[in-house]
């Protein structure tokens, strides 16, 4: 069965210039994500990963190579298609959760949708079923202040699932969260993936993430150094501990 | 960015399987937001509110001391005039009348442009504390233009309320300034309310566009900053 191409670099190469050095972030990286998939980007810092994550997410342009979005090449948009392409195309979940601090849960969920041009007693509606969905039925107007980390987060999730995305990009985002409310995002996303069908690409280093993933790419010194699918990493979790198959 | 592809936040015509929306906020949502903004951020917006309030209070309290003097001058019977003299604020010849006018200007173009530059820096700030949630507004879909347009719309209410409260502050300043060096008996109600019918305005409209200027730069910033700088978990 031929699998739809969700995301696709070719030979993505980054540099940046420090000084006289030219330091390669990305050095030729080919990746693709199909749809459906639940990917996790797994390196250590300074390995590249941040840079492919943000090239992925549209927010960074190659110095070269190509990377195609849903067969759109990311670097023929002009700004205003790049902010159509978020808006609809791609959600995103930050380490940092980042939900807009004056707007209650429900304000910060329809603001995709607003910028989307969905009619307001819509996206009202929409954000109060999304909300529920992740478990915040009950705290539609509460504000970022009220709510704990777990919680944010499970807004920025509601909110990265506004505009139905094909995509969600969650960057580390168990990051700031202790190990069982990371546990429980972590299930979220899965859930999120099996009931909406969206393609989820995590970057990550959270050893939790290799379980719900179906294949892992490893970043060392801007190349891939090695993708695991589902099987393998079932034999290797298996083998570190037997907590889940 | 793309030399090729300026910004655009209009419809266009022309092919592209990325060009059916227009991810812009109406207007209602965006001075929701930008009230909200403004209402929720009191500690910065305060300093912006206040360095407007003093630059209004000073204009408005000079503009209407002066008025009133002038206002008590024309009328000018004895006693008037003997007040005047007796507190020395009316100059005979119109040498020393236009020497007192330029130092005026003067004092208030000094204290508009330390304001100014006050306020730009106070945005700034308020800029550089927010960079995520920017990015996180681009990483929505918001335009470059959007991101302008709630800067400039926070800092116009700002500006508006700010100049206002000065400007009353100011007026009353001016009526208890004319009471004391004079006498509160030589103030007509109608000298008042014509100068406070002629000041008012300016000292708002003024005070509104000066904060509205200041914000050009900040807000230039705010808009040009990249998405990525919200992923960034280290700030």
């Amino acid at each position: 069965m031929a699998r739809r191409e969700m995301v696709r670099t070719q030979e993505v190469v980054k540099t940046y210039r420090m000084g006289a050095e030219t330091i390669f972030a990305l050095n030729g990286v080919s990746l693709t994500v199909y749809a459906g998939e639940y990917v996790s980007i797994m390196g250590p810092s300074g390995s590249g990963k941040s840079t492919l994550f943000n090239m992925i997410g549209g927010l960074d342009r190659p110095t070269a190579g190509e990377v195609y979005i849903d067969e759109v090449d990311v670097a023929q948009l002009d700004p205003f298609e790049l902010a159509w392409l978020r808006c609809r195309k791609i959600g995103y979940i930050f380490q940092t959760f980042n939900i807009i601090p004056v707007m209650t849960a429900l304000e910060n969920v329809t603001l995709p949708m607003a910028f989307a041009g969905l009619g307001e007693d819509e996206a009202r509606d929409k954000g109060a079923r999304l909300l529920d969905t992740v478990g915040l039925g009950q705290r539609l107007h509460h504000r970022p202040a009220e709510l704990s980390g777990g919680q944010q987060q499970r807004v920025a999730i509601a909110r990265a699932l506004a505009n139905d995305p094909a995509i969600i990009l969650a960057d580390e985002p168990t990051g700031n969260l202790d190990l069982k409310t990371g546990s429980e995002i972590i299930e979220l996303l899965c859930r999120m993936k099996e009931e909406q069908g969206v393609t989820v690409i995590t970057a990550t280093h959270d050893h939790k993430m290799l379980a719900a993933s179906d294949r892992v790419v490893w970043i060392t010194d801007g190349r891939i150094s090695r993708i695991q699918s589902r099987e393998e990493l079932d034999i290797q979790i298996g083998a570190i501990e037997t907590r889940k198959t | 960015m793309n030399p090729r592809c300026p910004e655009i936040t209009g419809p266009r015509d022309g092919g592209g399987a990325a060009r059916r929306g227009r991810p812009i906020l109406s207007w209602r949502r965006t001075l929701r937001m930008s009230w909200a903004n403004v209402r929720n951020r009191l500690g910065r917006s305060f300093l912006t509110f206040l360095g407007i309030a003093v630059v209004s209070a000073f204009f408005m309290s000079s503009f209407c001391y002066q008025r009133m003097v002038d206002a008590i001058a024309v009328g000018a019977d004895v006693h008037a005039r003997a007040a005047l003299e007796r507190a020395g604020v009316f100059a005979h010849d119109p040498e020393s009348a236009q020497r007192q006018r330029d130092r005026r200007v003067w004092l208030m173009a000094l204290s508009v442009a330390v304001c100014a530059t006050g306020i730009a820096n106070t945005i700034l700030m308020s800029v550089t504390e927010r960079v995520r949630e920017i990015g996180a507004l681009k990483c929505l879909g918001a335009l470059d233009g959007f991101i302008v347009r709630l800067f400039l719309i926070e800092n116009l209410f700002l500006g508006a309320l700010g100049s206002a409260v000065g400007a009353l502050f100011g007026y009353i300043l001016a009526i208890l300034q004319v009471g004391f060096t004079l006498e509160f008996g030589l103030i007509s109600a109608g000298s008042c309310l014509r100068c406070l019918a002629a000041g008012g305005p300016i000292a708002v409209g003024a005070g509104t566009a000066l904060t509205v200027a200041a914000a050009i730069y900040p807000t230039y910033v705010a808009a040009k900053m990249k998405p990525v700088d919200a992923m960034r978990s280290e700030v």
